[in-house]
């Protein structure tokens, strides 16, 4: 059976793309002939069996989070009870003060990254790849070094220094966003990085040309054309928050203010709230989604004027 | 529009080891139409963004209307530059495009609306205002870059290859409007392009460079029918080249007398007191053909090897008897054609279009197989 601290994985995406790419083209003559294009058949039934893999528990436990029995294995008749219910016997999200805190608390550490994070790494990006110097290439290094650390090794160094030498930093969420913020920085950077190289110069020069300052540039020209990537680094970091759990356990000071994926964890583990943990775990699930698909219809929205095919604008709007 | 002198002192750019401009001196006169020609990567760019203030130079002066602006940033010279991509801001309209630069020339909102009207006007947009960059033709795109440039009055106007993205035919009627539109407004335009053919019917006087220096300067005329070396003429089209030798020198005003194989002719020698082996041109247009009996003075024997139909022309391929192969082109006036493949014909290279060249660059061999290798096969 599924656990449901399973996190909705984003990595099927560019599999299930695949995956349709080949089972939707059409078979043309030429391609029956030749040997060498015939159709992967290997590879498309191992493409839709990794999908059943990782989707399948996924919607178990989206399933069993609407069930109507307090069971996680027996499916007993359809019910929003562990969402909505105000009986005492049955915890629901909305009136169990615990999980409801675990929600808005999630939401809320994800904003403040994403507020705090967004702006951070534009800067960071334009400032790496505009001024080209000798500490611009180290701190690109630093940045890409920054995405290999082991993410606990990043918690467990962190909780030190807090608690250590920087104390005006407390446990809790102060800590915790300050953890996300460093963690979750290369996201930005690198997204922005990669526009700013697909746009080139030559729009700064053009603004330049016509009058305008360096700065007076950035700001008329470069911010708008970065738009799209500022708003899709900042889909990722804030969906990325939302699962987050290394950090934020190791960070963290009471348990009233738990995320939804440390109280998915810990309830996990010997917790009797039934079913009531698989709709948080929908709920982090649904946000998850729902943040994804508000980024890309935006992405696309901003980009009209670029034409580019889905397949792109998908690769694109993931920094890729 | 007065002032908009431009004068480049010794101007050099390197990029790490390599020179991309190697001490470039010129003067272009306020309303000139000046272009730089030459082949992929001789350094016309990188000229044109020093002028501008992309690039700093490595050494040199860039002096505009007598103050030297080599070291300011783009933003605080009065040129302005129409870019090879146009780079026009895909968010914004075509007004707010062509307005963009206004705001630092602290125009009132007023004021900026009618000499947006009055730019779009001149590139006869009016009625495009609302659109977005990218629902324009490359043509119509090439037009807003120019009139956000005019717009803001400049004394000077840089254009890399503005026509370069286009398809030859709009091109051609581009070429003509842009040369009028230069004409009416009065400003310079310095003007980047590695296409003769529009350089020479654009510019009021052009620079031929190679390898980041000058090869030649001078009107198109000039350049086109005395070509300083064998560079420049092998560069400004199509053009015989054949090896010779100077058997009596000449003056400028006094033909020389050259051998090509055992025949001997007139040629003219401009300021090349050469003698021994050169270089001698003459361009496909100046060669005619005779029936072989027609023999007269400066006539070659040889024989056609190959014809080949252009339309309004026939492109004749003929070998001298000295065992070089030239060009000539018939002009199809209608009558019947004679030179078949393989019949013997008198060559006839006037004197006056037969051109002793200066010892050109090494270079030349391979800018040719580069520039024409599939028009002239057969040119040795
Ligand atoms: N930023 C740069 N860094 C290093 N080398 C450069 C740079 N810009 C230009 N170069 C080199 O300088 C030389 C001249 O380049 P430039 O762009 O001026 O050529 P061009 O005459 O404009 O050619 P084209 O007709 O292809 O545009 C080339 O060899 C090029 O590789
Ligand atoms: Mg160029």
């Amino acid at each position: 059976m599924a656990t449901v601290a399973e996190a909705p994985a984003p990595a099927p995406v560019p599999v299930s793309r695949d995956g349709v790419a080949s089972v939707t083209a059409p078979p043309s003559p030429r391609r029956r002939r030749s040997r060498q294009w015939r159709h992967p058949v290997g590879l498309e039934i191992f493409t839709w069996v990794y999908l059943a893999w990782s989707i399948l528990p996924i919607c178990l436990a989206v399933l069993f989070s609407f069930n109507h029995g307090k069971s996680q294995s027996a499916f007993q008749g359809f019910s929003f009870q562990w969402y909505i219910s105000t009986s005492s016997k049955t915890p629901s999200v909305l009136h169990d003060a615990q999980l409801h805190a675990a929600v808005l608390q999630t939401l809320w550490l994800a904003f403040l990254v994403t507020i705090i994070t967004v702006p951070l790494g534009v800067g960071f990006a334009i400032g790496i790849d505009r001024w080209r110097s000798r500490t611009s290439s180290n701190l690109n290094f630093l940045m890409i070094f920054s995405f290999v650390i082991p993410e606990l090794l990043l918690g467990v160094a962190l909780l030190f220094l807090f608690q250590q030498s920087f104390k005006f930093v407390a446990l809790g969420t102060p800590a915790e966003v300050a953890a996300l913020v460093v963690w979750n920085i290369s996201w930005p950077a690198i997204i922005i990085r990669a526009r700013l190289s697909t746009i080139g110069r030559s729009y700064e020069e053009a603004a330049a040309d016509l009058g305008a300052s360096r700065a007076r540039a950035i700001w008329r020209v470069l911010r708008p054309l970065l738009m799209p990537a500022i708003f899709a680094s900042a889909v990722l970091v804030f969906a990325t928050c939302i699962d987050d759990f290394v950090l934020v356990d190791l960070l963290s000071s009471t348990a009233n203010s738990q995320t939804m994926a440390v109280l998915i964890y810990s309830q996990a583990h010997g917790g009797n709230n039934g079913p009531a943990l698989n709709a948080i775990a929908t709920l982090m699930l649904a946000f998850s989604v729902i943040v994804a698909a508000i980024g890309y219809v935006a992405f696309r929205l901003m980009t009209k004027g670029e034409r580019q095919s889905t397949t792109e604008a998908l690769t694109n709007f993931a920094g890729l | 529009m007065p002032g908009g002198t431009i004068t480049l002192k010794q101007l050099t750019k390197r990029f790490g080891d390599q020179t991309a401009v190697d001490g470039i001196s010129l003067e272009v006169e306020g309303g000139e139409f000046f272009s730089l020609l030459g082949p992929s990567g001789c350094g016309k760019t990188t000229t044109l963004r020093m002028v501008a203030g992309f690039e700093e130079p490595t050494s040199g002066e860039i002096i505009l209307d007598g103050s030297d602006v080599g070291h300011l940033p783009p933003n605080k010279r009065k040129v302005n530059t129409v870019f090879q991509s146009y780079a026009l801001f895909p968010f914004l309209d075509v007004a707010d495009n062509v307005a963009f630069g206004l705001r630092y020339q602290g125009c009132s909102k007023a004021e900026a609306k009618t000499r947006v009207g009055e730019a779009l006007e001149l590139v006869q947009l009016t009625s495009y205002e609302k659109r977005r960059p990218g629902q324009l033709s490359g043509g119509q795109q090439q037009r807003v870059a120019l009139a956000r440039a005019l717009v803001l009055r400049p004394s000077v106007l840089l254009l890399d290859e503005p026509l370069g993205a286009l398809d030859a035919k709009l091109r051609r009627s581009l070429q003509v409007e842009l040369k009028a539109l230069q004409e009416q407004v009065g400003i310079t335009f310095l003007y980047v392009t590695h296409d003769q053919e529009e350089a020479l019917t654009m510019s009021d006087r052009l620079a031929v460079m190679s390898n980041g220096r000058i090869a030649q300067l001078g009107t198109p005329r000039v350049v086109y029918e005395e070509p300083a070396d064998a560079y420049v003429a092998d560069f400004l089209g199509v053009s015989n080249l054949m090896d010779a030798t100077v058997t009596r020198s000449g003056s400028p005003s006094q033909p020389c007398e050259v051998t090509i194989g055992d025949f001997k002719v007139a040629a003219g020698c401009g300021t090349v007191t050469a003698s021994g082996p050169v270089k001698i041109a003459i361009r496909p247009e100046r060669v005619s053909l005779f029936g072989f009996e027609e023999t007269g003075a400066n006539r070659v024997p040889g024989m056609v090897e190959r014809n080949v139909f252009l339309g309004n022309a026939t492109q004749v391929v003929v070998r001298l008897a000295a065992g070089v192969s030239l060009q000539a082109l018939v002009q199809n006036d209608g009558g019947a054609y004679v030179f078949e493949a393989g019949s013997p014909v008198q060559v006839h290279l006037p004197a006056d279009a037969l051109r002793v060249l200066a010892p050109g660059d090494s270079s030349v061999a391979e800018i040719r197989e580069e520039t024409f290798g599939d028009v002239s096969p057969a040119l040795a």
